[in-house]
This record gives C-alpha cells, structure tokens and sequence, in this order.
C-alpha cells in the first residue's frame, strides 16, 4: 500500500552518527571563546544578602561575572512551551533568593573552563538561611512562602496562589461523583507515590554562542524547542527576535529535559556584553541538581463500583511536587487527568483533583509521559484491583470498557493545557487486538493461572504476570503549530525545512519518508534541514509526542502543494490537461483510462530545470503550517512477567511484551526503537531511579553510578509488536508514539507482584527493602 | 608541553597539561567523535580503544598513554568507509541520538575482536560500560550480534 | 582535581619507584581512575607512573599465583577464565565497574585503596592471599594482616599478590548491588578447604560492613571438622552478626538481612559443589 512510508528506512544521519562525523553542541568551538561556569546554592532556601565577586574578578583570565546585581530581573518561566505558556512566571535569570540546592547564584565568564572553575570559589556570598520546605506533603500552606514578593504570576487567567504555595491547581468533575460513590456497592481507596526522576540523555545540557558578522547572536543549543529558545532569550536578555538566530545540531537525547530554557540566556548574556563567543556545558551533577526532573507525585484513587466490575465512580487526587519554581507544573498535572482518565470511559462520574505544590527541592518539568506516568501507577493497578474483587478477567475488562473508535470521553474537553480541553472523538484505535496479541505473545492465560495457582506454593523466587492498558495523546490540539518548507532543485531533489526538531528520534527521516510517499521520489532526495530559526520556518517544538503527528501532516500538506506545482508544469510540459497527469517514480506520466503512455513522461529533473530556467519561469516551492482539532491517542498493552526473590525483595523481570497501536508506524523500526527505550527507562524508574535527599536538600545520587542506570545487563526479554490502526486525521494514518511506553512498567510489575504474592505496592521505586517489607506486612 | 601518541594509525604530537585526561587533549585537538557525558567513568560516551582494549578516556591522564595507540571510532571506520558494525548500528536502529554510538561501536568492536560470536549475555558483559537512554539497548544487542554474524561470514569466504 | 604544576615520573625499575614514594607529596599512577575520582588533589606535587615496571604479570610457580601489582582487574579476569584456575576471581571481578575501567583498575591501585564496595578483597582474604610491598616496611604479610594493620596506611609500592592454589579448595563469592553498575553494597566470599567432604578449613570474609571488612570467625568454627549441611549452614547463619552502615539506599538492618541469606545461598553453593 506504501512506498516509502510503512518502511523501515535507515536514519539519514545514521552512519554520521555512528560515525562520530555528527556535531552536537559541546562539539562547537570559536575562536577566542569564553567558558562559563555557574555557581549553585548550596542551600535550599537562602537569600542572598550580598555577593563579593571582586575577589573573582581580579583573577587573571576571569571577563565576566553575571548575578542579580548587574542583570535585570525579569520574571519569566524556563518551560518551553507555546506563548502566553501556561507555567508560571516566577523565575529571574538571577534573583537573589535561592529556591533550592543548586539554583544559580552566578554565572563566570573566562579564558578557560579551569580558570571559570576556580574563579567560583573566589565569590564571596553572603546568604541568609531560611527555614525551607523538603516535605511536599506539608508545602501546602507552610508558614514557609517560597514565592513571597517575588511579583511571581500565573501568565495566563488560572488558579494561582503563591502565598499557600500552590504553583498549579487543576480541578474537573463530570457526573456526580460523591453521589455515585456514595451509592456503590464496593469501594476502594489507595494511594501511591512515584519519585523525582533524571531524564539521564547522554548529552549534558549545552549552549555556545557568538556574534555572526554583522553582530547578531547565534546561538547553537542543545534543545528541544529551538523558537521557543529565541523567543525567551528575546525577552530575558533583552534582545530583540530579529537579532537572534538558534541553530539545533544534533541533539544527545532530550525526553523531555531540554523542552526547558536554562543555559541559553546565560551565554546569550556574555556574547551580547562581551561581544566574544560563549560556552556553558553542565556537568553530569549539574543535569541532576540544577536542571529539571520528573515531578515527585502522589495519588489517591477512590473507586466505587458494581460486584460485576463495572466502576461508577472513580476520583483521582494528584498532589505534585513542582520544586522550586513552577515550570510545567500546570500542564503535567492536567495530563495526569487528561491521559489516563478517558482510557476506561464508560465510567459515568469521574473527579480529577490536583495540585502542584512549591517546595525547597529540584525543579520539575516535561518528562517522557508527562504526568501519565505517574497517574498509571495507581490508574493501572486500580483496574487489577476492581477485576481481582470481581472475579473479572482483566483482558476483557480492559477489551469491554476502554474507549472504542466512534467514542468520546468528556475528559477531553473537560481537562485541557491551561484552559479547557478540546472535545474530540477517537476515530482509530486497535487497542483490543494489541490486548488479544499481547495476551497470546506473552502466554498470559496460561501464566497468570499457573502463577496464581500452587505454583507459587513454598518458593523462595515467586512468579507473577501483570498487564495494563494504556494510552497517552498526539501533540497538543489548537495549541500545538508546526510548519514546514520545501523548495525543487534541478535535479529533482529538494530541500525540506522543518521546524520539527529531532533529538535523536529519527523525525528528519521520517517527515523526510512522509514527502517522499506524497512524491513518490527516494528518501535520499531531500534534503532535511531542521530547527534553524533563521532558515526553517515555525515549530512549537519536539515535545507532546507531536513531532510525527503534527511536524509530519505539515510537511504532508507542504509535498502535497509541491506536487500539485509538479504537476501543472509536468502537464503543460507534455501538453495534456492536469487531469491527466500523475507523479510516478520521480516522472510525471500520462494517465489515460488508468492506462500508462510510456512514451509520455516527463522527469523531475527536466520539470524543475525547465520552470528555473526555460518556461513560464517560477521556483517550484511551498510552505504549509499545521495545527490539529485534535489530539488523537496512541494505545498499549503492556504484559510483564517478573521473578521475585521472597528473601531479598528483589524483582526480577523474566519478560516483557509490549503492543502499541501508533497508527501507521512511518518507519517501524524507528518506531519499535521508541517503544523499547521508553520501556527500558519505564523499567529503571518502577525498579531503581529515585533522588535522594540529605535533611539539607543536597542531593545525594548525582552521579549515573550512584543513580543507578541500566545497562545492557540489566535488560529482561522485550518483545515490542506494532499494532496498526489508520489515523484519518495524521500523516498517513500516523499517530505518536515516543511517549506511551514509559507508563507500563510501573502498574504492569505491580500488578505481576501481585500476581506472585498477594501484595500490592504503593511506593516506587520497588527497591528490593520497600518490596520485602511489604512481603513481610 | 607537547606529547607524541598513534591516533588512529597516524602519529600526531599534541598540546597538553600534565593534569589534563586524555578526553580533554583530544576534544581539544580536534577529535570531537569522543564524546564527554560524566566525566566520571560512568557512560562510556568518551570509550577509545588504547592499545586495543576499550577505556574511559575520561579517566585516563594523558601523560600516562604516552606514545601509546589510540583508537577512536573514526579509527574503525569513516563515513566513506564505514566498519560492518557501524553499518549494522545504522541499519538496525541501535543509533538514536547517537550520542553514545562512538564509545558503544567500539566497545562492540573490542568484543568482536575476542570473541567473534558471542552470546547475549557476553555481548552485554561487552557492553556494560556504555550507557545508552534511547535504545533501552534491544536494537544495540541486535547490531552487535548482526554484525558478528555478517564478520565471520567475511572472514570464512576470506578464507 | 589535579593542579597543573604535578611532576611526572616514569621510573623503569621497582626499587626506584619505591625511592620516589618518600618524597613529599607523590602518590602512585597505576591505572588513574582512583586519582581522577572527584576531590581536592591541591597538595599532589608529583605522579609516579608505575606501569614500566614490569608488574603487570600474572604468572604460576609450582602451585602459587603471583599476579602483579599492575594486573588490571581484566587481565585477571581473563586470565582466570582461560585457565579456569581461581575462578572465585573472575566471579568476582567481572562484577567490578565495567569494562573500560576493569582495563584500567590494577590489582596494586585497588588493594591500597580498599574502597568501601571492594569485591577484590573479600575473594582473596579468602583464599588466604599474601602480599608482597616495598616501601617503609617491606616484605611478604598475609592480606589479612596487611588489611587489618597499620601497614595498608604506610607509604608502600604493592609488587604483587600471592595466591596458593590448592585442589582441595571449594570457594564461592556473592555480591549485592541492584543494577550492574552499582557499587557493592557487600561482597562475602567463602573458601572451605575440603578433607573428602569434611571441612577442614574455613575462611570466610565480609567486605561492605561498618568495619569495612569483617571474618566471619564463628561460622568458620561452625563448619570445621564437618560435612556442610543446611542445618549447619543455618546455625552457622544465626551466629553471624553484621553490623552495616545505612546508606541513602538502604538500611544497616535490612543489609543485614540480605547478608544473611547472600551467607546461606553461598554455603549451600558450595555444599553442591562438594557432591
């Protein structure tokens, strides 16, 4: 049916990547270049009474030191989300009170790395410690303001109240559900916990800048949201849009962490003052501590329901923990409603209560899942729970209650970013063939009786199996906006320039694959250029599982117009009318009666070297924007099976199958790639990945080897099947996928505990103490 | 101070303190294909290969691999020409972000070069110094075992 | 850090090296990663680069293994596997880091430091290993004196490590960490000297602990002059006391615990490996 979509294409950049020929930002070097340096607070709430940096300055080779004395403070947020952004603006680039262990106190400029380094030690500052907020259970209200006087406000009209440190509040009820849970037969109450998590790309967050020859500021950023960089540089550094370009190179990994304006506005500031090039790359502690993480997050669902299963009533409480600033705390608490409440959406009343809290902690912000994750925890174990009570097989609970293609859940008008949702009905979903292919790859009937039965009986190392459903969105509707450009060149190539930011995911290939099928001409025809602000057009960036969906129907509507050019000139080429044309294999050919004419055929080469050169002169080229009514979900069934040590608590997964209905996958091996790290990072956060905290706020793991990340050792059997649905409203029938797969991990090895022992678990990460304790309850 | 070292088959004398790593000096000489993710001997992401056998150029001093062979990806294969491995990680998916491929291909290089068809569990023992968050490492195992495949096969029409 | 002024040396013969150790300010280079951990290496005048020494050996007289202070721990590894001899060593350190440090971290660099999640030293004390230094006291001391004396503080060059290999040996390691790149939380390791299937001898050695290395001298009793069986093994277990630090991970009781039973499973391992 396809050509070139459908396909698994090699990543064009692949043997460059592999290659090390690709330059990512820290590969970046001018000449006579100043590195920066930032000193961070080492406490966790503190304001600065007075900064000393004379002694600093002094130092042969230091050119600049950057704090709240000589830099404005304006208030903004470091999320890069669309403008007017739904996070608050309660950020300075540097204030003088310290919200958290590793806020910036300053930043230092100087011939050297080693000579920046040594220079932080010489400012002297002098803090005034304040009583800080560690307990995000007990920000709510604290005698401790974390945001007082500080002007702190919410961008756009929503709830905000900074004096009870509440950063973000969402609220959304459809039916009645005190009422409806009142009358249920069977209720339920629990409450769960998933922790602060490290994004870990392998790249540090990086930015160089330097002034091009006619003095504008370029700045090379390792960053998933390149115009959203150029738009809050604008207004932090006080420069204007015009005077700045961001290039995106090759992006070490992203998932979310670089979706967040840190380090840009600091180099932009020592160009613009010093008017030499700037280098600031963060240590890997300093990715840890001073960049964003996943929001800690606790959730209490209570669920009402019939001794058939079926829930009448189910409300989710979500309390987050934002950290010291806000960033996102908003729109991932919506999300944890907004992406998980619409999956079983017969349900007839549903709460959804949350609230983001300050606190003296690390800063949250977009992560893979984006609040979904946390809400699974407790929304997939909750479902093994109803169906456990009623004797209900979950996979056909899962097969008789979630949404079907036709169906709509309330939710999604009812929770949106910021401000209402959009309503929208599901028009693809092969959510029930993924539940039936899963269940058979994973001889889950055979295992979950054989484990709930004697199996079990009298062994140290018990089995379970677990499995959930799940579904997440694709880019943010009426919000989200991509763009794309295309222009022919005489040989029948093109140039396709995207705003579309890959970051590693492939998405130059795969909206490269998606002109291809529209022109039915080779990938390695086009030419991808993305995210250069000065030369690829608008895209509100590489984030909300959009890039696919969104960046790639632009470049869809963008080849269809090239097409259409193509075609008219094709035609008049070979005087027939345009009716009777079509493109084929990079010709345009005559078609009569659905006949061929072989001997009428005229190539893309000639097309273009005659509409540049000879006739009816014109550059074929085009531009098309894209924003969607809606954001269609992908789905999921994810089936685990794990081993669990009785005496040591420690779980072990034996396996692990995953089946994910993305629409059509563009580049299915791309596609199974998504699907198999967003696992394996699902797998690290249920099992290991947590920030521990001394009593002072410090951060206690801020290294890959005490935080604990997987290797190719520790990866159990994954089996990742594709099960195709055709999304009429994507590119091709594609929807996303990048995001869904990190949300299985967490109910599904629950659910398996429960499986193997009868316990349920509350709290993640299951470090084998937490596990054994609940063994031994 | 200026120190004499085989890079990639080529003798180059490079500028370096007695205190620098052997990452620094060659990032700073130019030799961007070794990456720098931790700085602590944690993520592979700066693996060359010295004397042959895979290190954290990260946690070796300059000074001690003098006039030693040093071996960085480019040094196995180029993008004109590149190396089966590299072939098979661009073929198979195992490159995402590509950050940690340079240290990963090597490191499976190294592998193969002692044990020419290992199994799952000695490929990940191979490879338990690169870290990698994109792949969730499924698709790198796969290069790799594709790869060993596709170099005995070599290696026996060779013969 | 180091600062930028150090002094290098690359001294070509044992006795050098170990004239270098006195001076003010120097410490050994054997592989580099211990001094490129992060901390303040301000007072560092001078590196003394070990490696032309020539004690990158692992070589066999008669029936005792010398390996050389400047062995990596892959070369041991390696070794271990290819001749299958010693092989609790390679159990052990395939676990250590990973493998572009295991081709950095040398034998001499690793015994001197004793980190607190060593997985060398709990093998060898087993094994009941002698080490051979030179320096301000020199000569040939059981590891076990070594580790547990001043003498692992004074200033010293390792020559090398000595294991005698006996056939009659049945010796296992266990070490707790989650992930594979973790540091150890513990390492037991255990070595019976076997009489048929009586125990003649028993070695067994806890590292990770408080104490950062503890004998397990009460269980040795335990086993000596009998059969293993899991009743002994488990009155064996119930006379272990462990007293651990509590870390950010875990606590000293639960570590206990899992010590315990890490104890147990590596008893029992050798039990089997007796039939």
């Amino acid at each position: 049916m396809f050509k070139y979509v459908k396909h698994s294409v090699e990543k064009i950049d692949g043997l460059a990547l592999v290659t090390g020929e690709e330059h990512y930002t820290n590969d970046f070097s001018f000449r006579n270049m100043l590195y920066v340096s930032i000193l961070h607070s080492t406490f966790p709430y503190a304001k600065i009474e007075d900064i000393d940096d004379s002694a600093a300055r002094a130092m042969d080779g230091v050119v600049e030191v950057l704090s709240y004395k000589n830099v404005k403070k304006i208030l903004y947020t470091t999320a890069g989300q669309g403008f007017p952004e739904p996070s608050p603006y309660d950020s300075v680039l540097f204030g003088d009170v310290m919200r958290f262990v590793g806020d910036n106190v300053c930043a230092v400029a100087a011939e050297t790395k080693e000579i920046a380094d040594a220079a932080l030690a010489k400012v002297k500052v002098r803090y005034k410690q304040l009583k800080p907020v560690l307990d995000f259970e007990k920000a709510e209200g604290s005698s401790t303001v974390i945001h007082q006087d500080d002007g702190a406000f919410p961008k756009i009209p929503v709830f905000y109240d900074a004096s009870k440190n509440i950063a973000a509040k969402v609220e959304a009820e459809v039916g009645n559900f005190d009422d409806a849970f009142a009358k249920s037969p069977k209720k339920i109450e629990h409450q769960f916990y998933v922790p602060y998590a490290s994004h870990c790309a392998l790249e540090p967050h990086a930015a160089v800048s330097y002034l091009d020859f006619r003095g504008r500021l370029v700045i090379i950023s390792s960053t998933q949201v390149p115009f959203h960089v150029r738009r809050i540089v604008s207004v932090v550094a006080e420069i204007p849009v015009s005077k700045i370009r961001v290039i995106k190179p090759r992006i070490g990994g992203g998932f979310g962490g670089k979706q967040e304006v840190l380090l840009e506005p600091i180099v932009a500031l020592v160009t613009w003052r010093t008017k030499r090039p700037a280098k600031l790359v963060y240590s890997r502690k300093e990715v840890f501590t001073s960049t964003r993480t996943r929001h800690q997050y606790r959730t209490t669902f209570k669920v009402g329901y019939n001794k058939d299963g079926a829930i009448n009533a189910l409300h989710l409480d979500a309390l987050e923990n934002s950290g010291g600033y806000g960033s996102h705390a908003l729109t991932v608490l919506a999300n944890a409603g907004s992406k998980t409440l619409p999956l079983l959406n017969k349900i007839q009343n549903l709460k959804f209560t949350g609230r983001g809290v300050y606190t003296n902690l690390p800063v949250g912000g977009a992560y893979r899942g984006y609040g979904a994750t946390e809400a699974y925890f407790g929304y997939g174990q909750i479902v093994d729970m109803v169906c456990e009570d009623t004797g209900c097989d979950i996979v056909e609970y899962y097969k008789k209650w979630t949404i079907k293609s036709g169906e709509t859940s309330p939710i999604f008008k009812a929770l949106g970013e910021g401000k209402e949702g959009v309503a929208m009905i599901v028009t693809s979903t092969s959510l029930n063939e993924c539940i039936h292919v899963g269940a058979k790859l994973s001889g889950w009937y055979e295992k979950r009786k054989l484990y709930g039965g004697d199996f079990n009986k009298g062994k140290r190392d018990k089995r379970g199996i677990g499995m959930v459903a799940l579904m997440q969105g694709s880019a943010i509707p009426e919000i989200d906006m991509a763009s794309a450009y295309m222009k022919m060149n005489d040989d029948g190539s093109f140039n396709l320039m995207v705003g579309a930011t890959d970051l590693g995911t492939g998405s130059d290939t795969v909206l490269a694959q998606i002109a291809s099928e529209v022109l039915d001409t080779p990938v390695e025809k086009f030419i991808v250029t993305s995210s250069d602000t000065d030369h690829t057009p608008f895209d509100t960036g590489a984030y909300a599982s959009s890039t696919t969906y969104l960046s790639g129907h632009a470049v869809k509507k963008c080849a269809e117009s090239i097409k259409n050019q193509i075609l008219k000139v094709g035609a008049d080429l070979l005087t027939v009318s345009i009716g009777e044309v079509e493109v084929e294999e990079s010709r345009v050919v005559v078609r009569r009666k659905g006949k061929q004419d072989h001997h009428q055929e005229v190539s893309f080469a000639e097309i273009c070297q005659s509409s540049l050169y000879q006739k009816n002169q014109f550059q074929i080229q085009a531009t098309a924007s894209h924003v969607s009514p809606k954001s269609p979900p992908p789905f999921a069934a994810h089936f685990i099976e794990i081993e669990v040590d009785t005496f040591t608590g420690i779980i072990k997964l034996l396996n692990y199958v995953a089946t994910v209905d993305c629409g059509t996958p563009i580049n299915p091996v791309l596609a199974e790639g998504q699907a198999e790290g967003a696992i394996v990072n699902g797998i690290a956060y249920a099992l290991f990945e947590d920030y521990y905290f001394s009593p002072q706020g410090i951060l206690l793991n801020d290294t890959f080897g005490k935080y604990g990340m997987l290797t190719a050792h520790d990866i159990p059997p994954i089996t990742v099947k594709l099960v195709d649905s055709f999304e009429e409203s994507g590119p091709f029938g594609a929807k996303s996928i990048s995001e869904i797969n990190i949300n299985g991990a967490l109910p599904g090895i629950a659910n398996a505990f429960f499986n193997a022992t009868g316990k349920r678990l509350h709290r993640a990460p299951f470090m084998p103490e937490y596990v054994l304790s609940v063994i031994n309850e | 101070m200026k120190i004499s070292f085989t890079i990639n088959s080529r003798k180059r004398d490079l500028e370096l303190q007695p205190n620098e790593t052997l990452l620094n000096v060659l990032r700073k000489n130019g030799l961007t294909e070794v990456k720098s993710g931790c700085e602590e001997g944690e993520c592979g992401a700066c693996l060359v290969l010295l004397d042959g056998k895979p290190v954290n150029s990260c946690q070796v001093l300059a000074m001690s691999v003098r006039s030693k062979k040093i071996t960085t990806v480019k040094g196995i294969g180029t993008l004109h020409s590149p190396h089966i491995i590299q072939k098979a990680f661009a073929q198979g998916g195992a490159d995402q972000c590509g950050f940690c491929s340079p240290g990963m291909v090597l490191a499976a290089y190294s592998l193969l070069q002692k044990n020419p068809n290992p199994t799952r569990e000695e490929i990940a023992e191979g490879l338990d110094g690169n870290l990698c968050r994109c792949t969730g490492y499924v698709k790198i195992v796969e290069a790799v075992h594709e790869a060993a495949s596709k170099l005995r096969n070599e290696k026996s029409q060779a013969e | 850090m180091l600062p930028n002024s150090i002094q290098w040396y690359f001294p070509t013969k044992v006795k050098e090296a170990a004239k270098l150790i006195h001076k003010d300010g120097i410490i050994l280079h054997g592989g580099g990663t211990k001094i490129l951990e992060p901390q303040p290496r301000s007072s560092v005048k001078g590196l003394v680069d070990i490696s032309a020494l020539g004690l990158n050996y692992i070589k066999v007289t008669g029936n005792i293994v010398h390996i050389g202070s400047g062995a990596t721990f892959a070369d041991v590894v390696a070794w271990s596997r290819d001749k299958k001899r010693l092989t609790v060593l390679s159990d052990s350190l395939s676990h250590a880091a990973s493998t572009p440090l295991r081709n950095r971290i040398t034998i001499g660099g690793s015994i001197k430091d004793f980190p607190m999640w060593s997985n060398l030293y709990a093998p060898l004390l087993a094994l009941d290993a002698k080490i051979d230094i030179i320096g301000e006291r020199s000569g040939i001391f059981s590891l076990e004196e070594y580790a547990t004396s001043p003498l692992i503080k004074s200033k010293h060059l390792v020559r090398e490590i000595r294991v005698v290999e006996k056939h009659d040996i049945r010796s296992g390691v266990k070490i707790f960490h989650v992930v594979r790149f973790e540091y150890p939380i513990f390492t037991i390791a255990a070595a019976c000297t076997m009489d048929k299937n009586i125990v003649r001898d028993a070695r067994i050695f806890v590292t990770g602990v408080k104490k950062k290395l503890v004998r397990l001298v009460t269980a040795e009793k335990v086993f000596r002059g009998h059969s293993i069986s899991d009743e002994l093994i488990n009155s064996a277990a119930n006379q272990v006391s462990l007293t651990f630090v509590p870390d950010y991970k875990f606590g000293a009781a639960y570590k206990e615990k899992v010590a315990k039973v890490y104890f147990k499973d590596l008893l029992r391992e050798i039990k089997e490996s007796i039939r």
